[in-house]
């Protein structure tokens, strides 16, 4: 009997029905890969440590971080930029150097329109001015903040007042506590300011300190000096005001709000313009690199040890299973079939270990949070330290689940490969 | 007449450092029909495991050529060598070497999974595979659970299971007891006459030669025939 080659046979037999013959089903290969994994119990139990540790890590660290960010940004918001700051037009260009030339004098018609805008919270009119303070025998320069003080009272939500009380009359001004110690003065004293009016004469009032505030920053602590509107409007001899910020019952509505201000003050012709807290915030955006770049690196190093662990594991588990891999190999599994076998297996190890850590994440965060948070001292040019607490960000959580399966899958590269590789009958001959 | 097996002038070395050791040198063997229980015999180091390896297509040989089922195996890819071992050569190995995570059953099964056999008719085979050898009822057992005679009928049900022209035991018996191992020769050659596949087993054992329809013998890499 005249036989076709068996090869050119089964070659029609895969054509016809279109399917790989070396490829074992999915799920048989996920089976035979999870009943491998818990082989050895103790090498995958490390190796799960080492990826719960580092998947705990980065949940805890992201969370702090985010927090940090969190509580940074609404106490700049809430001290001093506001969501919105809303200026004569021309003032972000021009306004710095002569800031008189940029007022609003039409203060009373804008406030209007604010009112009648449902996510506005509070709309603070202010004018500030830099000058000189005298306390009689010391003198600094100072930043002389104007404002209205049932608004303000409610902007600075995270500036206190440690002395004395809030300014109630005309007149009267709550300094900064490094400047109060600087200018040596004491509650009931008064002190002098000098400045130039918008007509370039120099004019000067006499204020009565009422109270010391704090606001977590030394430099604006050491300069700042409060005071009700009107003061500043007469000694400056106008009756506009430099800004106006406004308060959102929601920092994610800044750019939503944003946008229907410029339409409105495009329509009514106001001639304003705006920034939003974060073009503003300076400060707070070189904090998000700085720590945003600190997490980075944790990111690559935890990435590094996950890798390691995992290739490890996975490197000593095929050295074990040489002849077990020269078996399977000479009864017929492809290459391919055998890399994606201990593909898989990295992969499951990174899936199981990524969830565990995800779980074992959220709780550490938790009790970091019953137990009361982290107390991290004063940072950097601040006065007051605070508890930090975990937040458990969903983008941190997915970002390093997915980042550890994929880093599972990377490490699990090359074992594959070397097992694919091994000679079948030197593997047999393993012993 | 389909050749099964056909080896022509195969020479095998290998280097130990700059040592140059000669496994195989000319040899030259033709098993023709089906069906038949061939023995290489020949003492430890002879080539024995060797030449299986070659027959088995996991080796190469340094010169000569190999030509199973009418292949020319030298030429075919990595891939399609693994599908014809699949497909058409079963091992039996001297330590089992059954996959220690999977039962009886599960082991039976593996080649049916790589060559992608739908399920009811892999299972349908596979249990007729382990009633055979007698380990129906062993099935969800896993090898450490089994003795050493039974962990050999596993691998040899594995090795049938696919129903392959060839099936090539590397010293089958060496691990086991005198009596196990003359019952699993005795199941192998019955096997080998319902299937009609040509069994190929070595050995350096002279008691087990009377199972076999054909010895070589394999000396200093040289082969010798000797009808039964």
């Amino acid at each position: 009997m005249q036989k076709k080659s068996i090869i050119s046979e089964t070659e029609e037999y895969l054509l016809r029905n279109n399917k790989c013959g070396g490829l074992m089903k999915i799920t048989k290969i996920f089976s035979l890969a999870l009943r491998n994994i818990f082989r050895n119990k103790r090498r995958t139990t490390l190796t799960f440590f080492a990826i719960i540790s580092g998947m705990v890590a980065l949940v805890v660290f992201g969370g702090f971080v985010h927090f940090s960010f969190w509580g940074l940004r609404e106490s700049t918001i809430r001290s001093q930029l506001g969501h919105i700051q809303i200026y004569k037009k021309g003032y972000s260009q021009e306004g710095l150097e002569n800031r008189l030339e940029y007022l609003i004098d039409n203060f009373n018609k804008v406030e209007e329109e604010l009112r009648k805008m449902p996510n506005i919270e509070i709309s603070a009119p202010r004018l500030s001015f830099a000058g000189l303070i005298s306390g009689g025998e010391n003198t600094h320069t100072c930043l002389g903040i104007g404002g209205v003080r049932e608004k303000e009272s409610k902007l600075a939500t995270f500036e206190a007042l440690v002395e004395g009380e809030d300014i109630y009359g005309e007149d009267e001004a709550v300094i900064g506590s490094t400047l109060k110690k600087s200018l040596g003065v004491e509650i009931g004293n008064y002190v002098t300011l000098l400045t130039m009016t918008v007509d370039g004469s120099i004019n000067a009032v006499d204020v009565k300190v009422v109270g010391v505030s704090q606001s977590g920053s030394r430099e604006y602590d050491s300069v700042v000096v409060k005071l009700p509107l009107t003061t500043v409007q007469r000694l400056l001899n106008t009756n506009s005001v430099e800004k106006i910020l406004l308060l959102l019952d929601k920092t994610e509505h800044t750019p939503t709000v944003a946008t229907q201000l410029t339409q409105i003050f495009e329509a009514k012709k106001l001639n304003l313009e705006l920034k939003k807290w974060d073009e503003l915030a300076s400060f707070y955006r070189s904090v998000v690199r700085l720590y945003t770049g600190i997490f980075n690196v944790m990111k690559v190093i935890i990435a590094v040890i996950v890798f390691f662990s995992i290739a490890n594991t996975m490197t000593m588990s095929i050295f074990e299973r040489t002849r077990e891999i020269g078996t399977i190999r000479a009864i017929g599994t492809r290459k391919s079939t055998t890399i994606l076998l201990f593909f898989t297996e990295g992969f499951l190890i990174g899936i199981i270990g990524g969830m565990l850590g995800i779980i074992t994440g959220i709780v550490v965060a938790t009790v970091i949070n019953i137990t009361g948070g982290i107390y991290v001292p004063p940072p950097p040019m601040m006065t007051q330290g605070y508890s930090a607490l975990i937040l458990i960000v969903p983008k941190v959580v997915v970002y390093s689940y997915i980042s550890t399966v994929l880093v599972s899958i990377v490490s699990s590269f090359y074992p594959a490969f070397r097992a694919a590789n091994l000679s079948v009958v030197e593997a047999l001959r393993h012993s | 007449m389909e050749k099964v097996v056909e080896i022509k002038d195969i020479e095998k070395i290998y280097y130990l450092g700059k040592t140059e050791i000669k496994a195989l040198q000319g040899v030259n063997l033709e098993i023709n029909n089906k069906g038949k229980f061939i023995c290489i015999c020949g003492p430890s180091g002879s080539g024995k495991t060797t030449l299986l390896n070659l027959i088995g297509c996991l080796d190469r040989p340094t010169r000569g050529d190999i030509i199973i089922l009418d292949m020319k195996v030298l030429t075919l890819s990595d891939t399609k060598l693994s599908q014809l071992r699949n497909e058409h050569i079963g091992f039996i190995f001297q330590t089992f070497n059954l996959i220690p995570v999977l039962t009886a059953y599960e082991n039976v099964e593996y080649p049916l999974l790589i060559k992608g056999l739908a399920g009811r008719e892999r299972k349908r085979r596979v249990l007729q595979m382990l009633e055979e050898v007698g380990l129906i009822e062993f099935r969800n057992h896993k090898p450490e659970e089994l003795s050493g005679g039974q962990r050999q009928r596993v691998s040899i049900a594995r090795a049938l299971v696919t129903l392959p022209e060839i099936v090539l035991a590397d010293e089958p018996t060496a691990n086991l007891d005198t009596r196990t191992g003359e019952t699993i020769l005795e199941l192998m050659r019955k096997i080998s006459k319902e299937h009609s596949s040509t069994f190929i087993f070595s050995t350096h054992d002279h008691k087990i030669l009377n199972y076999a329809e054909k010895i070589y013998y394999l000396r200093d890499g040289r082969i010798s025939l000797k009808e039964q």
